[in-house]
């Protein structure tokens, strides 16, 4: 099957640059072109810089919008009072696009890279809470009962019974979360930025640098693909006593 | 009591809000006070060319996320009763699904023109994401027992898609499209703001480029009711459709 697959993707590529050969608007780069490109901006300095204006933006914003996720996610799954009060809000301003806000966070806190990554991880938050308040509540009622039967203190019940079970619900709202910083710093960038990846795309749309565009393209294909595959494998170490779906 | 507790936030956050617009520490500009975002909120409803361009970013939300919708679950039901078809797109979908496909958006706009098109396009590929996803597991997920059964009493393939698979699988898709919904608000936004002379997304950035941030946080507002009622909307349909399971969600 991997190999029909593999084969599968070689003639598309094949195709595609056959399309390229026989004609293609100057805008739709053949594969080799790209590759082309692609390798040699690796050899400059430029692509890095950009590369890391992102990472700087996208990383910080999704670690601070994940860890408050997390921690309020199941203070709310635990707790009832603070549940009443605080989940309803989240679960209203749930479906509202977060990014709206970028134009007043850039008011409030500059143009620069400290509204971006506030923007990032207010929109970051949300899969992550959810998330954790859902994993939380699904603990089972009768291990909370039979630790506290035990003897087991709050704290080490939320320990080792509470994070473990609600583990596997987290991470599944940090893989969206962590796609959803790279979306939200490339739209950010892509609004106003003097730097990153998003600004590279822009730059190069608005110069008609096509090989730049794909630069890009590619660039940020492959770091959300990398982060996504860190992620899981982070989950698999994290969740090695879990059962393996079969 | 309990009811009361988010309404007594939401209350904290907005007199807070207000405290500050009006303690005069800070510029009006940045913190515009409740009764101009008000106001502005009334003229935004009281002109034509406002409430058009609320009516141009529905409606490439709605072609983009309806084409979507169609395509996805017809992709999501194939890839989930059929071994071939899920080992052909699953590594596709699961491979490409970190990459922000707004990256694309820019050659969008040279093979799509700057218009509707470029932008429905992208919220359809946003879309399409989490609906085929979601809906291959539902159509994978449904009972042998089930298929098995009407098998037996000689049920043909049709009947047994539309009696058995897609009522197995319509809460499933009905998951996958509410968490498609948003984000085709977002996407379309989010380009407008990037690149638009029309829209919602760019009311957005022309009132802040005009300085007129009581605009563009009444602006902002339309947007998050939108984006909430939207929602409600398509909660409301699936309760009606798939009448026989209960949402889940807790609040919501």
């Amino acid at each position: 099957m991997g190999l029909a697959r593999a084969a599968a993707l070689a003639a598309l590529l094949v195709l595609w640059q056959l399309a390229a050969l026989a004609g293609l608007p100057d805008y739709i780069l053949s594969p080799l072109a790209i590759a082309r490109h692609f390798f040699a901006a690796l050899g400059t300095h430029e692509l890095y810089a950009d590369i890391g204006a992102s990472l700087w933006r996208a990383l910080p914003g999704f670690v601070i919008g994940s860890a408050f996720g997390v921690a309020l996610g199941l203070a709310a799954g635990m707790w009832r009072a603070f549940d009443g009060a605080f989940s309803p809000v989240v679960f209203l301003t749930y479906p509202v696009p977060k990014i709206v806000l970028l134009p007043l966070f850039m008011l409030w806190f500059g143009i620069g890279d400290l509204s971006k990554v506030l923007i990032i991880a207010l929109a970051c938050f949300y899969p992550v809470f959810i998330n954790a308040y859902y994993g939380a509540r699904s603990t089972k009622k009768i291990l909370v009962w039979s630790a506290l039967n035990m003897g087991a203190s709050q704290g080490r019940i939320f320990r080792r019974i509470v994070v473990p079970s609600a583990l596997p619900q987290i991470f599944a709202g940090l893989r969206v979360s962590l796609a959803l910083s790279f979306i939200v710093m490339f739209a950010a960038e892509m609004i106003n930025a003097r730097s990153g990846l998003g600004h590279m795309i822009r730059t190069a749309e608005n110069s008609l640098r096509f090989d730049l565009m794909y630069v890009s393209l590619i660039s940020i294909a492959i770091l959300g693909y990398a982060g996504d595959r860190l992620l899981s494998w982070t989950r698999d170490r994290a969740l090695a006593w879990q059962e393996q779906p079969a | 009591m309990r009811r009361a507790a988010p309404l007594i936030l939401v209350l904290a956050i907005l007199l807070a809000w207000e405290a500050v617009a009006r303690s005069g520490h800070w510029n009006p500009l940045l913190f515009p006070s409740l009764s101009r975002i008000v106001r502005e909120l009334i003229g935004f409803f009281g002109r034509p060319e406002s409430l058009m361009e609320a009516w141009v970013s529905l409606q490439r939300a709605f072609a983009g996320f309806a084409l979507a919708a169609i395509a996805g679950v017809t992709i999501g039901m194939l890839m989930g009763r059929s071994k071939w078809f899920a080992a052909l797109l699953d590594p596709l979908f699961s491979g490409t699904y970190a990459v922000p496909k707004l990256a694309l958006f820019p050659i969008f706009i040279f093979v799509f023109g700057i218009g509707s098109l470029s932008k429905v396009a992208l919220v359809f590929l946003e879309c399409l994401y989490p609906i085929v996803i979601v809906t291959s597991q539902g159509a994978r997920g449904v009972s042998r027992v089930l298929l098995w059964s009407a098998r037996n009493m000689g049920a043909s393939g049709a009947a047994t898609l539309r009696r058995v698979v897609i009522p197995a699988a319509a809460p499933f898709i009905f998951a996958g499209l509410r968490i498609a919904l948003p984000i085709a608000l977002i996407v379309v936004i989010i380009t407008e703001m990037v690149s638009s002379a029309d829209g919602l997304g760019y009311l957005v950035i022309y009132s802040l480029a005009s300085l007129k941030t009581d605009r563009m946080l009444a602006v902002v507002v339309v947007i998050a009711a939108l984006g909430w009622a939207l929602d409600r909307a398509l909660v409301m349909l699936r309760d009606r459709l798939v009448y026989w399971e209960k949402l889940e969600t807790y609040y919501v």
